[in-house]
């Protein structure tokens, strides 16, 4: 007996294959629906209800929200004490991106062309591990390492080296009396907890440029470092700029660090966190919220226009 | 004849492996030269002593008299088109191409000129906009080519060029680079595992096996006096026979090889074999014979009479193509 040309069907999960098969678009549709309501609703809904938010006002007398149209809480934004907040998030999540960039490259460097194997494994797990701890546990372990009696301190006193920390600490407007009281603490824990992000982006775009790339441009006679300015830099941005975007965004909204080390001055994340709880001015706060999503997209803009996405 | 590139004993091993093993080759300026060989035989490695992206562990590199056992790659007047082509990807081709010059100082119009009078010669004229992803498979390869010519090298390497490319492309490529090479006067030296290619392109060739060249020498003497079985075996589809099937055919107890097309059937004969496969070639049909487990292939011209499989027939040949061989 000759097999027949048609098999014959075992049950549901044949039936849903050949249904499937038949209609394609409908297991599209099945599979992207759920996430496109999670997003649609829920997030890009809430994005909505405080970009709305953020045109009320409120009253000044009887503290309540007017629901109507104005851009006064806009315009509050541009008050001296709102500007210094804005001003502040920027330079230090500008900062804390650079720092990042400068000391993730070398990293990421290492572990695209050179980690192999057991190396490689060893790479990600360093670059993991802090993730798995509690960011709070690392935040205040900072603290205790940049205090003043920390181990920092008895570290650089047992060296002879404290003139370093001291002379960092006399700079006019980032020191104080003591690294965990200082713009400079601050700084250093957003850079040790944010430089993962900024190492993974960039190592997997550094991953993607093969050898021969390098090798083609030693060959037309390029020295190491015009390989790195003119053929490396430009092929990794479009990691440098994703890991810029989960630093520089990361740094802007938090609200945790800045009131755990450092100075007592305000960052956004903290500024938006008082508006909404203690002075119940939501208004205020969804419009500090806004500041840096504008950021972004003028951030990305430019770097759209500066050809950073050339290579995709 | 001046020697453009010379290698003395020669070796380059990674840990146990012996990639390239006390080589010894010297070609000559202004020629075709190929390197052919399986994958592993050394072939590869030996091109990128030349370019300087491997070092050699023992042995002496010259290229044009002039030792470069400590020049990096980026000094050496030695270009390479590589087998993956390399394009930058986030530069158009007119600034892939200027690449070598941008990289020495030259000013934007200079570079630029000598970049479209490049992409001129390999036929691209007016791409010099495009980027490296808008081109096909062929027209990269020319890029590719143009980039490694615009520094003007003394000697041009090619990785493969050809690996990537489809049948017809390839025929009309290799045609293309073998009036290139002649135009310009430049020393090419290619690396291929495809034999017939090696053959008709090259003016000399070495075939490697295991980190060693087998044979060094003209396309005939490759083909028409293979020094090995292995050279024999690689690159031709010639005949190889062992002793006792020379001494058979009158010879000596040695390793032979006889070219099918050298080869004819008979109705009788000392080597006798049954016909397992008749494969039409146009011109004329591949007839192999089994002979007593000693494959065997004779060329039948077309319009003469064939046997049919498992027929048995005997084998004549004309004796001045018998030609004996070292074993290994």
């Amino acid at each position: 007996m000759t097999a027949p040309a048609i098999l014959p069907g075992r049950g549901l999960p044949d039936r849903l294959t050949g249904l499937f098969w038949r209609r394609p678009n409908l297991l599209l549709v099945l599979l992207i629906t759920p996430p496109l309501l999670w997003l649609g609703v829920i997030y890009l809904g809430s994005l909505a209800a405080l970009l709305l938010q953020s045109f009320y006002a409120i009253d000044e007398f009887s503290g309540v929200v007017k629901e109507e149209f104005t851009l006064k809480t806009y315009a509050e934004l541009f008050r001296a004490q709102n500007l210094d907040i804005i001003l502040r998030t920027i330079l230090m999540a500008a900062a804390v991106t650079i720092a990042c960039a400068v000391l993730a490259f070398p990293i990421a460097y290492y572990a695209a062309r050179y980690a192999k194997g057991r190396w490689k494994a060893a790479f990600y797990l360093g670059v993991m591990l802090p993730l798995w701890s509690s960011y709070l546990v690392k935040v205040y372990a900072w603290k205790l390492i940049l205090a003043k009696e920390g181990i920092l301190t008895w570290a650089t006193d047992a060296t002879g080296t404290g003139f370093l920390i001291s002379g960092l600490l006399s700079i006019p407007g980032l020191g104080g009396s003591s690294l965990s009281t200082s713009y400079i603490g601050t700084f250093l824990v957003f850079v040790y907890v944010w430089l993962p992000y900024m190492i993974l982006p960039m190592q997997a775009s550094l991953e993607r440029v093969p050898t021969s790339m390098l090798e083609a441009s030693a060959d037309l006679g390029a020295t190491r470092r015009q390989t790195l300015r003119t053929v490396i830099l430009p092929l990794a941005l479009p990691g440098v700029i994703a890991g810029s975007i989960f630093t520089f965004s990361l740094t802007m909204g938090d609200y945790i660090i800045p009131q755990i080390v450092g100075t007592s001055a305000r960052f956004i994340g903290l500024a938006v966190y008082q508006q909404q709880g203690t002075a119940g001015n939501i208004p205020l706060a969804a419009a500090f919220a806004v500041v840096p999503i504008v950021i972004m997209v003028i951030y990305l803009m430019l770097a759209k226009r500066a050809g950073a996405f050339d290579a995709l | 004849m001046t020697v453009a590139v010379e290698f003395q004993n020669v070796s380059r091993h990674f840990g146990q492996v012996r990639a390239v093993d006390g080589v010894d080759l010297t070609i000559a300026e202004g020629s075709f030269f190929a390197m052919l060989g399986p994958s592993g035989s050394g072939k590869t490695t030996c091109l990128r002593l030349i370019s300087g992206f491997e070092k050699p562990t023992g042995g002496a590199i010259r290229i044009f008299g002039e030792d470069v056992s400590n020049t990096p790659p980026h000094l050496r007047n030695v270009n390479t088109v590589f087998q993956d082509y390399a394009l930058f990807p986030h530069m158009n081709v007119r600034d892939n191409v200027a690449y070598g010059l941008m990289v020495k100082g030259a000013a934007r119009a200079a570079r630029y000129a000598k970049a479209d009078e490049m992409l001129a010669l390999v036929k691209l004229d007016g791409y010099g906009d495009r980027k490296p992803g808008q081109l096909s498979g062929g027209q990269r390869q020319r890029v590719a080519l143009a980039r490694a010519l615009v520094n003007e090298p003394r000697v041009l390497l090619l990785d493969e060029p050809l690996g990537a490319l489809d049948l017809k492309l390839r025929e009309a490529m290799q045609d293309e680079l073998k009036s290139l090479q002649q135009r310009l006067g430049i020393t090419f030296v290619f690396v291929t595992h495809d034999q017939n290619e090696a053959l008709s392109m090259a003016d000399s060739l070495a075939v490697f096996n295991e980190g060693r060249i087998a044979q060094i020498g003209t396309p005939q003497d490759i083909y028409d006096r293979p020094a090995t079985r292995f050279v024999a075996d690689f690159v031709g589809s010639s005949n190889v026979l062992p002793p006792e099937m020379t001494r058979a055919l009158g010879g000596p107890a040695e390793w032979a090889s006889l070219r099918p097309e050298a080869t004819r059937l008979a109705a009788t004969g000392p080597v006798t074999g049954t016909v397992t496969a008749l494969r039409y070639l146009g011109s004329a049909t591949r007839v192999v014979l089994d002979a007593n487990g000693t494959e065997l292939a004779a060329l039948v011209p077309a319009g003469q009479p064939l046997p049919s499989e498992g027929q048995t027939t005997a084998i004549a040949f004309d004796p001045s193509a018998l030609h004996l061989m070292a074993a290994s």
